[in-house]
């Protein structure tokens, strides 16, 4: 796995109510395999943001990661993450 | 009575996910001997909350597209698109799931059928 932390995860249940909770119409349903892969993204997300955030804190020379570090790296994690940042609109 | 219920089972939800972002950056803050404040896991775990919000409209609206109701795994490979990194990631599990349904089939592909049947019954 490239991410390296299979003991922690998402049980895939989890993952399944958490996503078909926010679908507009209840007829909506998951497939199997599409939750798998989605346990594996939300497991980048987390990954990504507790990484970043350990940097930040790293940079500034914190022994702690306050929230002010994640709140740093919080606008490009998601630029990265939902879409590229348009500098045009 | 139906919206307690629900707020019952988005409030669980989100301590699930809470709980699981805890065990994350624990972990990861044990690698690099630093710990993650408590607002700081709060923090983390509210955006990925939000952030599955964004991923299931998104995953909703491509099944939809597609007119099917069932979210699919090429459904799951156009939410991850915008990154490189990521689509690669999940084109290869995705790859390695596929593999794992053909030696199923090839193997057990009787007593499974034969076992999917006595679930349904």
């Amino acid at each position: 796995c490239a991410v390296g932390f299979d003991c922690v995860v998402y049980k895939s249940e989890t993952v399944s109510k958490l996503l078909s909770s926010f679908f507009k119409e209840d007829k909506t349903k998951l497939s199997a395999d599409a939750v798998v892969l989605m346990t594996e993204m939300l497991k980048v997300f987390v990954t990504e943001a507790a990484v970043r955030s350990q940097k930040q804190a790293e940079s500034e020379d914190c022994n702690q990661v306050e929230i002010e570090h994640f709140e740093k790296i919080l606008p490009q994690l998601v630029c990265d993450s939902v879409g590229s940042a348009l500098l045009l609109f | 009575m139906t919206e307690d219920a629900d707020e019952t089972q988005v409030r669980r939800l989100k301590a699930a996910v809470h709980y699981t972002v805890g065990r994350f950056c624990q972990k990861i803050g044990e690698e690099h001997r630093r710990e993650f404040s408590r607002q700081a896991v709060a923090a983390i775990a509210e955006t990925t909350f939000r952030q599955c919000d964004i991923f299931a409209k998104d995953l909703e609206a491509f099944a939809r597209h597609g007119k099917r109701t069932k979210v699919s795994v090429e459904d799951v490979k156009l939410t991850a698109r915008r990154s490189a990194a990521l689509s690669n990631y999940i084109q290869n599990r995705s790859e390695e799931l596929a593999l794992q349904h053909n030696d199923l089939k090839k193997t057990t592909g009787k007593k499974r059928r034969n076992t999917e049947e006595d679930t349904r019954e």
